[in-house]
Order: C-alpha cells, then structure tokens, then sequence
C-alpha cells in the first residue's frame, strides 16, 4: 500500500512538473471570474448569495465543461506521453505489475480531477464571499457537495473515456481529440437521438446525474438509479479495456 | 561444476527463448547462461535481434516460447521478484526531459524498496553527473544522458546489469571511462553485466565471453582473452626479395602450409607451428633467399566475426 502511494506520488509530480499545469487552474480561475462579472453586470437587484453563486458555479452549464476540458487534456498524456517520450521503458522495467502501474496512473487523474473542482469550489466561495451577499439559504451547502459529487461523476466518466483512448492509441494528440469530441458531441447526439428508447442506454444520456434533481429524466422512464448502473458499466467497461490493453502490449 | 550447480549458480538464464511477429521468428530458440561477476558481451550484426532479446528479458516484450530466469525466478511468472535483481537500459536512456537529473532518478528510488538518499548519490558521483543533477534533462547532451541511464539502472543494487548499446553517442574518452567502470563494477560488486554492441572491438577490451548471434539464432560463443594454445599452427607472414623461389624453399620444410603470396607486398604466408619457424629461416638462408621482415598475422576477432555471421549481411 505504502508502494503505491509512492507510485501515485510518482505520478503527480510528473504531472504537476509540467509548466502546463498551473494554466489548468488558471483557465478556471478567468471562467469563475467572468461568470461572476456576467452576473453582476445583469443581474441588477436579484443578486444571487454567496452559496447560491458558488452552486451556479459548481454546475455543469458552470464551470462543469471546462473543468471536464482540462482533465482530459492532462489524462490524454497520462500513458500515451510515456510511450511517446520512451520513459514507458524505464517505468515497466521495476518491480511493480502493470497493472499496478495503470492503476497509479488512474488513480491519479481522479486525484487531479478532484483537485480542479475542489479549486472551483474554493475559488467560487471566496469570490463570491468578497462580492456577493452572505445570507444562506436551506440546505445550501449540502447543494454545493451534490452539485460537486455530480460534477466529479460526469468529469470521471470523460476521464475514463479519454484514459482508455490513451492506452489503446498511445497519442496524446489524437486522444485529446477523442475526448473533446466526445464532450461536444454529447450535447447534440443526446437532442437528436433522444426520441428513440434505446437511446437511453447510450453514455451520453447517463453522465450528469444532476438532472433528476433539476430538469428531471431526458427520457420518459429513466431513473437515478437507472443512470447510475449503465454509467458505472460503462466506466468498467473502458477500464477493462485499458487494463487488458495495457498488459498485454509489446513495448517496442 | 556440474549442469546442476551451474543451475543454481547462474545469475541468469535464457532458455529457448523465442519471439515470433507475424509469423517470423526476431529471435530463435535463444538460450545462454550469465554467471556472477561475468561481463557477457550480446554480439551481432544491426537487426540480429539484440534488442528484442533484451526486450523480452526485462519484460517489455512477451516471449512467444521459452523463459528467462534470474536468480532462479521466472521473468514469465514471477516478474516483479525476477526484475528486482536487474537495472537496465534498452536503446536510448529516455527520460522526463522537463524534470532535472535529481528528480528524474528520485522517481525510480521510489518504485524501488530501501534505496536510501546515499546510495542515489553513491551511483551519481559513480557516473560523475553530481554538478548536473539540478540541470533539466531537457539540456543534457546524449552521453549525460547515457550516464544517467546507467545510474538509473545501478540504483536499486541489482546483480545483473542489461545494456543495449551503452557506448552509444559516447565520445572515446567517455566510451573507455564508461568501459572503466563497469569492469570495476563487475569485478568489485560481483554484478553480472550482459553488453549488446555489434561494435567487436568495444566487446575485446570489456567482456569475458561473447554470445555471437544472427538472424535471431544463437551462432556461437567465445570465452576472450584465453592464452593461445601453443601446439596451435600460427600464421606468419615473410617478406623476401624473390617470392617464387622462397615458395619453393618454405613448401620444402615439413608440416609447413603456404596460404597466401601477396605479390604487392612481396609477402609469404605461411601457416606453421612455433619451432619450425627457424626451420623455415634456415632454408630460405640456404637458398639465398633475403629476408626482410618476420611478423606474426593474428586473425582478430573481428574476422572471426564477420567469418560467423558472413559480412555485412542485414539480416
Ligand atoms: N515490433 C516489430 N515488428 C516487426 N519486426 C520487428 C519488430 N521489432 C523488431 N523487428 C525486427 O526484428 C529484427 C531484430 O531487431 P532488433 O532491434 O532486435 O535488432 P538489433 O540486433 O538490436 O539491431 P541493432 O544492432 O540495429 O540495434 C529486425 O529485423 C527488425 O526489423
Ligand atoms: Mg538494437
């Protein structure tokens, strides 16, 4: 257990050695700051509370999308970048399976995934604290955990995807356009096939869970549990294809 | 030593090992033993399978058939225990080009049990870098990077070192400093250490033995630096004013075999054992036949080499 903390260590410092790395927060850092301009700039006496902004925030149609952006960016070079610098070979050739390796690199994407909100969520509160008005509502900071339990849960799905990608094509490059692809088509494939039952067991109508709480189901019939397993299967799906990809491939 | 001691004495083992892609055999029933403190010298022409060999032993690469063993445990299914006791390079040392020395090596301290700060740097003031450890690998030149790698490999204490080409990209003062110390590592730490090159000459001054393979298969093996037997024929070469009648002379003495006459260089050689050489003076003295210079023409290795594998052939 203590070996793979290390190798998750391992991981993050060869992530957070990047000079790209600080951007990742910076970019969410300007989207808060101009989300939060734009609503003081239109929202005239309706100002919103500190805790009900930092909900706006914490949001999908907040700042859910480039979050999600980002880490895919950052899980993309995760393993393709080790087989494109060639440090894959010094990296399998230590006492460690593989698939402990695979699995401390996962682990740390999640780790990263959960920092970029957790940062979204620090930075929306004490924005708004300075700005905004401090008397809360019901039950608000319980909102804001959800809104960022389900924000984790759709970042992840994407992270998984994008990782799986990462494996199987060993380019960063194309693997960064897999992933965003995937992110923006998900908005138009969901309207245009939405209409067909068995669209709902499709992962793009089952990665943001917020929406029974809010909208309510896209398709007539779909549940939160529902959701939640054709996700989770999903998710174990791609991971056992990285997995197996991943064990079983010629260094070459 | 008998088969079975040598079993349990080898640090590693090659057994049968093979690698086939698409349906062509890279390496071919490959199987060779590497004893402790012995520096084996991995030896063929570009594409003989080398580095696939090397692959394949380190795991990187799955055998099609056979096992390697070291100290005993098998690379196919023990892996994590087999590949403690090896540090390696293959092909070029590549590292995170933006961290600096230091933290590039401190990554691999952590995937390794018990490497204390001192040993990482025992292994870099061993490879001289101790004033680049805080330059970014990014500005390392290719032989810094190469010294680098064989700290990286030496780190973690194990009894088999594998290089792929170590001298590569070495200037000569580097490739002999490099030659230096991992004779001294073998014969100080008692580590094994298996050398790739198709460089023969690199292989003369370094290694014990060499495995000699081509086209993926094993071809033969040379324990080096063996004192030549002395009831072996030698080969000398003799230049002399007339070469027809010092022919005829030399024919006459027995057990003597002319092989060559170099007309340019006016030149004989024969093939003869130690004591009939002043036999040979002795009768080219009788016939008047003037003698300017005796040397002794040693086939190198390398023609040994280039004999076994048949040229330059790219297999
Ligand atoms: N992944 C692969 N797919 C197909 N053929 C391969 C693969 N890897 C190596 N080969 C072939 O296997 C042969 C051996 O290659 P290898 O790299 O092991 O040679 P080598 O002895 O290391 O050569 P060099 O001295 O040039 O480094 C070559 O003919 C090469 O083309
Ligand atoms: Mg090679």
């Amino acid at each position: 257990m203590l070996s793979f903390g290390q190798l998750v260590y391992n991981e993050w410092l060869k992530m957070s050695k990047k000079r790209s790395f600080l951007i990742a927060y910076a970019a969410i850092l300007i989207c808060i700051a101009a989300v939060g301009y734009l609503i003081v700039a239109t929202a005239g006496d309706e100002m919103p509370t500190v805790l009900e902004f930092t909900s706006i925030i914490m949001a999908k149609n907040g700042v859910g999308v480039i979050v999600t952006i980002i880490a895919i960016i950052f899980t993309a070079g995760v393993v393709s970048k080790e087989h494109q610098l060639g440090t894959i070979k010094f990296l399998l050739i230590r006492a460690h399976s593989r698939s402990e390796i695979l699995a401390s690199k996962y682990v740390t994407v999640l780790l990263f995934t959960c920092s970029l909100i957790i940062f979204s969520a620090i930075i929306a509160a004490t924005g708004g604290f300075i700005v905004f008005d401090h008397a809360a509502g019901d039950h608000i900071w319980q909102k804001i955990a959800q809104a960022a339990l389900y924000q984790f849960i759709y970042t992840g799905i994407y992270v998984t995807l994008t990782f799986m990608f990462g494996v199987i094509t060993r380019s960063s490059g194309a693997t960064i356009g897999i992933g965003m692809t995937a992110v923006l088509l998900e908005g138009i494939l969901s309207m245009l096939l939405s209409g067909y039952d068995f669209s709902k067991y499709l992962l793009f109508m089952n990665t943001d869970l917020s929406i029974y709480a809010s909208s309510g189901p896209p398709i007539e019939g779909m549940t939160f549990s529902f959701s939640s397993v054709v996700a989770a299967a999903y998710v174990l799906l791609f991971l056992a294809a990285s997995f197996v990809t991943f064990k079983k491939r010629d260094i070459a | 030593m008998s088969a079975y001691q040598n079993q349990q004495h080898a640090v590693m083992q090659l057994r049968n090992v093979t690698k086939l892609i698409s349906g062509k055999k890279i390496v071919d029933q490959l199987s060779f033993d590497v004893y402790p403190g012995e520096i084996v010298g991995l030896l063929g022409p570009n594409g003989a399978g080398k580095t696939t060999t090397i692959r394949m032993i380190v795991g990187l690469m799955d055998m099609s058939e056979g096992d390697v063993f070291i100290q005993g445990k098998s690379i196919r299914s023990d892996f994590t225990k087999a590949i403690r006791n090896i540090g390696a390079i293959i092909e070029n040392p590549e590292f995170y080009p933006y961290m600096t020395g230091y933290d590039n090596l401190k990554q691999y301290q952590r995937m390794s049990e018990g490497v204390t700060e001192e040993r990482l740097k025992t292994v870099t003031e061993l490879v001289g870098l101790q004033d680049a450890m805080n330059k970014k690998v990014r500005a390392y030149s290719l032989g810094m990077r190469q010294r680098l790698g064989i700290a990286q490999a030496l780190l973690h204490n194990p009894s088999l070192l594998i290089l792929d080409e170590p001298t590569n990209g070495l200037d000569p003062a580097g490739i002999r400093e490099m030659r230096e110390y991992l004779k001294r590592i073998a014969n100080e730490a008692g580590i094994s250490i298996l050398v790739s090159s198709h460089l023969l000459a690199e292989m003369e001054l370094m290694c014990s033995r060499v495995v000699v393979i081509q086209e993926g298969k094993y071809v033969t093996h040379r324990t080096l630096g063996e004192p030549v037997l002395q009831e072996q024929n030698i080969s000398i070469s003799i230049r002399v004013d007339d070469l027809d009648r010092a022919r005829k002379a030399a024919a006459n003495v027995e057990q003597v075999e002319v092989v060559q006459m170099l007309v340019e260089s006016n030149e004989l050689v024969l093939s003869l054992m130690d004591e009939q050489i002043p036999q040979v003076v002795a009768k080219l003295g009788s016939e008047q036949v003037q003698i300017y210079r005796i040397t002794e023409t040693k086939q190198s290795l390398e023609d040994e080499f280039l004999k076994w594998t048949g040229g330059n052939r790219i297999a």
